[in-house]
């Protein structure tokens, strides 16, 4: 089954690198950006549905502090809540779900069409599907990043890890860890994590509403850049040159002029309307819904 | 820290599991190649050597049992410190971590040579199963070496071929190639014939190490072409199998379904049997260039071992789990025996026929797979399971 998603990655690996020269770490990059670029508009919709929820948390806490003794109130106030702005608290993760397997075809992708030995190539034998491929296995795995220096920068064996590799190799995992945490800190900025979780800090300091949320980002912010740091050092070192791809085309994506342009391609609109505010009467069932009206600026 | 893992045990058992799964995402097998089979001889005894991962074992040919290892004085059995008997393995673990993929190869009755994963060649006394010395080496080796007249010719999985005198363990030359050798070199009218994955196929001169020539095969070559009639058969993975003078020049060329992998076998007929890793098995008449005789596929996955023949059948195991026997004459399916849990039968077949050093009275098909429960599979040649040497 998994095969269904991860044969045609691997074919169109090994047609880029038929087309683009014979150069795996170029088919790498293209491939890469090809399903990141295809995969924006499920990035946006995840991306909005998280801006929402951050939209709503005020009013979410409110209802909290509200019905702290009613679960089941809270629970109705709060589907009401989420159903006039429209809002599925799963939302953003139905997007992630579907990327999930994508990226990590994508991933074992680079692993698979790297075949060092006889058992990977084993494998690789059921996995091209176009006919003429077979003429290219095994494909070139040794890459210099300037073939003039090679003195210098001797080749890098793209399947074995940095430590293995010489010793400039070890520029990837670093990468990788910066790469991390510029896309992480992208993200928080764009769904408006980072303010909120400031909001949050600057409040009881218990826990608050969609605290856990904005916790996971934080946390994320700092430990996914040393984790992926970390894998980067014991994988291959065309796993490394995927993981950089990917998050520098994150940075573009969730930066605001990266943005503007994807979604000028993808015809999207983000929504910046405000939340709409759900009132509901003291120990009554949610009964009437009233758009919150913006506050005009105080002068001073 | 504490504090903070303290408030939000969540956010840190999910980045723990993210941190547990994320290498399991990587996927397929992180293995390097299935195991080796051969036989070896010492003190007018034949095993079978059996050489995968972390072992070498050697295994008696009659009922699959690990071989003992005898005192050479009084050829009483040797014993452990707790009385059990003491058997002929050799455990990478207690290498520097060794992994084997090749053979070990005999030099005499007490000393073998055993190439490991881990570049380095191991002399290792043969009656004690213990190492004496070992040698470093270029490259990873994944294909059993040659030896001929005390030099061992030695081919790397990342390319190149060395040849090492055995006397002192010094590198003779070294033959360059683009890609790796996975096959055992082969010996033809004083060349070494070598297959690479750099999709050539070379002849070199085995004294100097220079080349003969070199011939381009379109793909990968990855087998040991069968030598017969002073012509070299041998497959690509440019999903052709040709037929090829020993001065180089291809004389006939024949299109399969896929990959050629294993080493094809022949007939006394001259009739060749090829399998392809689409489960194809194909026989061809080598009278007047490579002519089918018949082609049908046999295996539901692909076949990498080369098949066998014996009598009027012809043999072979898939990735599928199962072992085939096949009418030589027009290929009908005659039997199948599908091994327990389906193990990726990958390893080369061997055909063991009676013999007193073997000491066995019937005809023995052993067949390898990659599952630890049943890792070498005895068949009488009619399918019948003799028996299974576990790990």
């Amino acid at each position: 089954m998994w095969d269904l998603i991860l044969n045609p990655f691997v074919t169109i690996l090994a047609w880029l690198y038929a087309a683009l020269n014979q150069d795996i770490v170029l088919a790498i990059v293209v491939l890469t950006v090809i399903i990141r670029v295809l995969t924006f508009p499920l990035f946006a919709k995840q991306q909005e549905s998280s801006k929402k929820m951050q939209q709503i948390q005020p009013q979410l806490k409110k209802l909290q502090e509200k019905y702290k003794n009613d679960k089941e109130k809270l629970s109705q106030a709060q589907m009401k809540l989420y159903r006039e702005n429209k809002v599925n608290p799963a939302g953003g993760c139905f997007p992630m779900v579907i990327q999930f397997p994508i990226l990590i075809g994508l991933y074992q992708a680079i692993f698979f069409a790297l075949a060092a030995t006889p058992f990977q190539l084993v494998d690789l034998s059921e996995r091209l599907l176009i006919p003429g491929l077979d003429s290219l296995i095994p494909l070139q795995r040794m890459w210099t990043p300037i073939p003039q220096l090679v003195s210098v920068l001797p080749e890098l064996d793209l399947t074995l890890a940095p430590t293995e590799n010489p010793h400039y190799a070890l520029i990837l995992p670093l990468l990788v860890l910066i790469t991390t945490w510029g896309q992480q800190k992208l993200t928080m900025s764009a769904t408006g994590q980072a303010k909120s979780n400031k909001d949050d800090d600057d409040d009881d300091g218990g826990a608050p509403a969609g605290g856990q949320a904005a916790a996971m980002t934080k946390s994320m912010t700092t430990i996914m850049p040393i984790m992926f740091g970390f894998f980067s050092l014991s994988f291959s070192v065309g796993l490394s040159i995927y993981f950089v791809t990917s998050n520098l085309i994150g940075v573009v994506q969730y930066s605001p002029q990266g943005k503007r342009v994807l979604e000028r391609v993808f015809r999207r609109k983000s929504s910046d309307a405000p939340p709409v505010e759900v009132i509901f009467e003291d120990d009554e069932p949610p009964a009437k819904t009233r758009k919150r009206k913006k506050k005009k600026p105080r002068k001073k | 820290m504490s504090s903070y893992i303290r408030r939000r045990p969540g956010v840190i058992l999910l980045l723990t599991l993210m941190l547990l799964t994320l290498p399991a995402c990587v996927g397929g097998r992180i293995g390097v190649s299935w195991p080796a089979v051969g036989l070896i001889d010492f003190n007018g005894e034949t095993h079978i050597a059996l050489a995968y991962n972390n072992d070498v074992t050697l295994l008696t040919p009659s009922n699959g049992a690990p071989a003992r290892l005898l005192n050479p004085l009084n050829g009483d059995v040797l014993r452990d410190k707790d009385n059990n008997p003491r058997t002929w393995a050799l455990r990478g673990s207690e290498n520097e971590g060794a992994q084997f993929h090749t053979l070990p190869v005999r030099i005499d009755d007490e000393t073998v040579v055993i190439a490991a994963h881990n570049r380095r060649l191991l002399r290792v006394d043969s009656v004690l199963v213990e190492v004496q010395r070992s040698f470093p080496l270029a490259d990873k080796v994944v294909a059993s070496p040659l030896k001929l007249d005390g030099v061992l010719y030695l081919p790397y999985q990342n390319g190149g071929l060395s040849a090492i005198s055995l006397e002192d363990y010094r590198e003779l030359w070294r033959f360059p190639t683009e890609a790796g050798i996975w096959a055992q070199p082969l010996l033809a009218d004083d060349m070494l014939i070598l297959s690479s994955i750099d999709h050539f196929l070379y002849a070199i001169d085995r004294s100097t190490g220079q080349r003969i020539w070199a011939l381009d095969l379109g793909g990968a070559v990855a087998s040991t072409p069968l030598l017969a009639n002073d012509r070299l058969y041998v497959g690509s993975f440019n999903k052709s199998f040709f037929e090829i003078s020993l001065d180089g020049v291809i004389l006939s060329e024949y299109a399969t379904q896929n990959w050629v992998w294993g080493t094809p076998a022949i007939d006394a007929e001259g009739i060749i049997y090829v399998a392809d890793l689409s489960g194809y098995v194909h026989a061809l008449d080598t009278s007047g260039g490579l002519r089918e005789r018949w082609s049908a596929q046999i295996a539901e996955r692909g076949i990498r071992a080369g098949p066998l023949v014996y009598g009027e059948r012809v043999i072979v195991a898939s990735r599928d789990g199962k072992v085939y026997w096949l009418d030589r004459f027009d290929g009908e399916l005659i039997n199948a025996r599908e091994i327990d849990d389906r193990p990726e039968l990958l390893g080369d077949m061997m055909l063991l026929k009676p013999s007193e050093t073997l000491a066995i009275d019937e005809p023995l098909l052993l067949v390898t797979s990659v599952h630890d429960a049943r890792l070498l599979i005895a068949f009488g040649v009619d399918g019948r399971q003799t028996w299974v040497y576990p790990r």
